[in-house]
């Protein structure tokens, strides 16, 4: 393989590798989002435990407080914080094959380094 | 709290046994999270001065508070003029569009028990983050060995050449 090819195939690779970290940061971003909400979900979902059927509930509908059943409001947060939690798994899952894709693209890059170099001393030794 | 996890995790990594660069993304990380900490923790402060606030002004509504005049801020420069109609029951917003309506007891309580979880919060922050910054003094020091060792047998280095 030439060099130009070489070049260009490391290119390349670091184009997709920078394309995988950056995909990366955006989920873990994504990821830590999530985590807040699901903290304030439970945090709600504690508070609608503690409270017992005299309470009135409301939830905020755009600028209006509609009142809200307890048990259905329990159901609601609980749902929510299931959803949220399933969130979570799915992009940890995509954070992992990320990271295993930029650890194999890192690799790749490395050996394309080295051959860089090889081929650069061989033509230096000429 | 994924953080932790990382410390307390199956892998023991021996930190003189790693080399310079090694060290100082170690120690870049270990910035970043007391950074992380640190933000956390004055969140976690400004929150509770908050409920601290709103517990204090629960304090002051009794019964007798029923009927007496109040400005009702419409804006944060606008007031207009209104009357307590109900001192016995108070609307908390508990999060996620959820508002509960309480008696002052109940929200006594709910502010008390919220500054409670709060300092919690905080002291278990404080604790990771001390023993984070002891972890990134160990690391700073090795870093300072391994730079002398380095300077050493650079300059030993020199010193045969020139021999």
């Amino acid at each position: 393989m030439g060099p130009e090819v070489l070049q260009k195939k490391l290119e390349e690779e670091v184009d997709s590798y920078k394309k995988l970290q950056k995909d990366l940061s955006k989920t873990t971003s994504l990821r830590s989002q999530l985590d807040g909400q699901l903290n304030e979900n439970k945090v709600v979902k504690e508070e609608l435990d503690v409270i017992n059927e005299e309470n009135v509930v409301y939830k905020l509908i755009g600028p209006a407080l509609i009142r809200q059943d307890l048990e259905e409001a329990r159901q609601n947060v609980a749902k929510r914080v299931d959803y949220i939690q399933q969130e979570i798994k799915r992009h940890e899952g995509t954070m992992e094959r990320l990271e295993k894709e930029s650890e194999s693209k890192r690799d790749s890059i490395t050996k394309l380094q080295q051959q860089m170099q090889q081929i650069l001393v061989k033509q230096m030794a000429k | 709290m994924a953080a932790s996890n990382k410390t307390s995790g199956p892998q023991v990594i021996d930190i003189s046994k790693l080399n310079l660069e090694q060290l100082t993304s170690l120690k870049n990380q270990l910035d970043q999270e007391l950074q992380f900490f640190n933000e956390s923790l004055q969140q976690l402060k400004i929150a509770q001065l908050k409920f601290n606030e709103s517990g204090d002004c629960v304090e002051t509504i009794t019964p007798e508070s029923k009927g007496k005049v109040v400005l009702v801020p419409l804006t944060s420069c606008m007031y207009v003029p209104g009357s307590i109609a109900d001192a016995e029951k108070l609307l908390i917003d508990v999060g996620t569009g959820y508002y509960v309506e309480q008696d002052v007891t109940g929200a006594k309580d709910y502010f008390t028990r919220k500054v409670k979880f709060v300092t919690e919060q905080m002291e278990k922050i404080q604790k990771i983050a001390s023993e984070k910054s002891r972890l990134r003094e160990v690391v700073m020091d090795m870093m300072e060995m391994k730079l002398d060792q380095q300077l050493a047998v650079i300059q030993q280095q020199q010193g045969v050449a020139k021999a």
